[in-house]
């Protein structure tokens, strides 16, 4: 049985509290189908195909910009950590600076800032992906930059007095750790990129978001369409969330 | 390049600043509000309570704040700064609820045994006991969230409240400037960020000096 811990202890549930929740859950869940049956779920069935194509556009976005981001941000991690003077307050100052910034002002920033500097348009697909990527090598060079700090120095130590370069000993010793100590922290950003997509269709890309407001334009069923909307961001997310709980080993401590 | 472009837009780039700010605020008392009330009743020796104040977190914390904001303006009908100001406070507080729920947890048990050994209620252990504790240990995490605010409230820009982002946007559209009012504004966001570490860093000598 799962026990919840508050500041007065450990609570263990009893038996009706156990099920009372279950029946709870299940009840609220009905509830809210009953109040939502008169609408008009065709409009959704009827772009299915369209909504899904979305969905996966908006897990491509995730996966690329995490894709992207993990190498750049073990890049900007270590320079922060270890670069020479010059390059560290630089890779600093970059990862502050997307860090502070509103991730569709950045995106902003991409698409009209860049045409601005060449002379060219960015397609948006180039744009996003950019946009997407900086935020989160950032984000990423953070969790890197705690991985890496969570590996005990004596090990550098040892690592050194055997002679290897320092190369080696980032390479063979200190991320290897370090990946594996920030995994849930790495699942963490997962998500979060997985929720700042949906900020990319200012673009123009039609990911999940965009989907259904173009549908939303032309049929106008806000209830239905952005109940679907929250419905898919959720499973998505709470399955990231799930996967993340079961890799964190804290996890098996609390239940 | 032209710079003269933001002295142009000065009156536009100040309602923007104007706008940002108060729905920053505005967002910032709620969360903080939300988040602690929240934090204090997960508190309460009582598993359901506790049960539902996890799911309520979960399910916020699982969906980005557009939606909520979208969701709020569309299918609940409200206007566009309500809807953002409501939306963003539920996002953030969640959050916040948890940072103090670890804050909680970080204080040793015996001291809320201690307390209710002498006598206080519960409610007033985890208002006057623990809650006192707890805003010293998580003001640094708070401070994030509360940038996290600022950073959201550019999503009230998709509903058309005309804050700092959609500035820029608009300036972008009308004289095709999008490059010198997007480091403008991006220069303001990072100033007012600043101010919020500053106002934390003066608050937390504050609190360690009595």
């Amino acid at each position: 049985m799962a026990v919840t811990d508050g500041a007065f202890g450990p609570t263990q549930p009893t038996a009706l509290e156990h099920w009372g929740w279950r029946i709870f859950i299940a009840v609220s869940v009905l509830l809210f189908a009953y109040l939502l049956r008169g609408q008009r779920w065709e409009v959704v069935a009827a772009s299915s195909h369209f909504l899904l194509k979305s969905l996966g556009i908006s897990w491509l976005l995730t996966i690329a910009s995490i894709a992207i981001g993990l190498p750049t941000g073990i890049i900007l991690a270590v320079l922060r950590k270890a670069g020479p003077i010059g390059l560290r307050q630089l890779a600093t100052g970059i990862i502050e600076i997307i860090r502070a910034t509103p991730q569709l002002m950045l995106i902003f920033w991409v698409f009209f800032a860049v045409p601005a500097v060449t002379g060219q348009k960015v397609p948006p697909w180039t744009a996003a992906i950019v946009s997407l990527s900086m935020i989160a090598a950032a984000y990423l060079a953070e969790v890197i930059r705690a991985g890496i700090g969570s590996v005990p120095v004596i090990q550098i130590e040892s690592g050194l007095a055997t002679g290897l370069t320092r190369s080696q000993i980032l390479l063979s010793i200190v991320l290897p750790q370090a990946l594996r100590n920030m995994l849930p922290a790495l699942l963490a950003t997962l998500v979060m990129m997985f929720k700042i997509t949906s900020l990319i269709y200012v673009v123009g890309i039609t990911d999940f978001f965009r989907a259904v407001i173009l549908i939303n334009n032309r049929e106008f069923e806000p209830v239905v369409l952005y109940t679907t909307l929250a419905v898919g961001y959720f499973v998505c997310c709470s399955l990231l969330s799930w996967v993340l709980r079961r890799l964190d080993p804290n996890y098996v401590l609390n239940h | 390049m032209k710079w003269s472009v933001i002295w142009d837009y000065r009156e536009a780039l100040w309602t923007g600043l104007a706008l940002t700010l108060q729905i920053t605020a505005l967002s910032m008392i709620g969360a903080l509000f939300l988040g602690t009330m929240l934090a204090c009743l997960k508190q309460l020796p009582s598993y359901v309570l506790g049960r539902l104040i996890a799911t309520y977190v979960e399910v916020i914390r699982n969906l980005p704040s557009v939606v909520k904001v979208f969701f709020l303006y569309f299918v609940v009908g409200l206007d566009a700064m309500p809807a953002a100001v409501i939306g963003l406070s539920m996002h953030q507080g969640s959050y916040i609820c948890d940072v103090l729920d670890s804050g909680f947890r970080s204080i040793p048990r015996e001291q809320s045994e201690a307390a209710w050994a002498g006598g206080l209620t519960r409610a007033q252990i985890s208002l006057f006991v623990l809650l006192p504790q707890v805003w010293r240990i998580v003001l640094p995490p708070l401070t994030s969230q509360f940038i996290e605010i600022l950073k959201n409230s550019a999503a009230a820009m998709l509903l058309g409240v005309g804050e700092l982002t959609f500035q820029t946007q608009n300036i972008d559209v009308e004289t095709f400037r999008g490059f010198e009012a997007a480091t403008a504004v991006t220069l303001l966001y990072l100033t007012l960020a600043l101010a919020i570490v500053g106002a934390a860093k003066l608050i937390e000598t504050r609190l360690r000096w009595q």
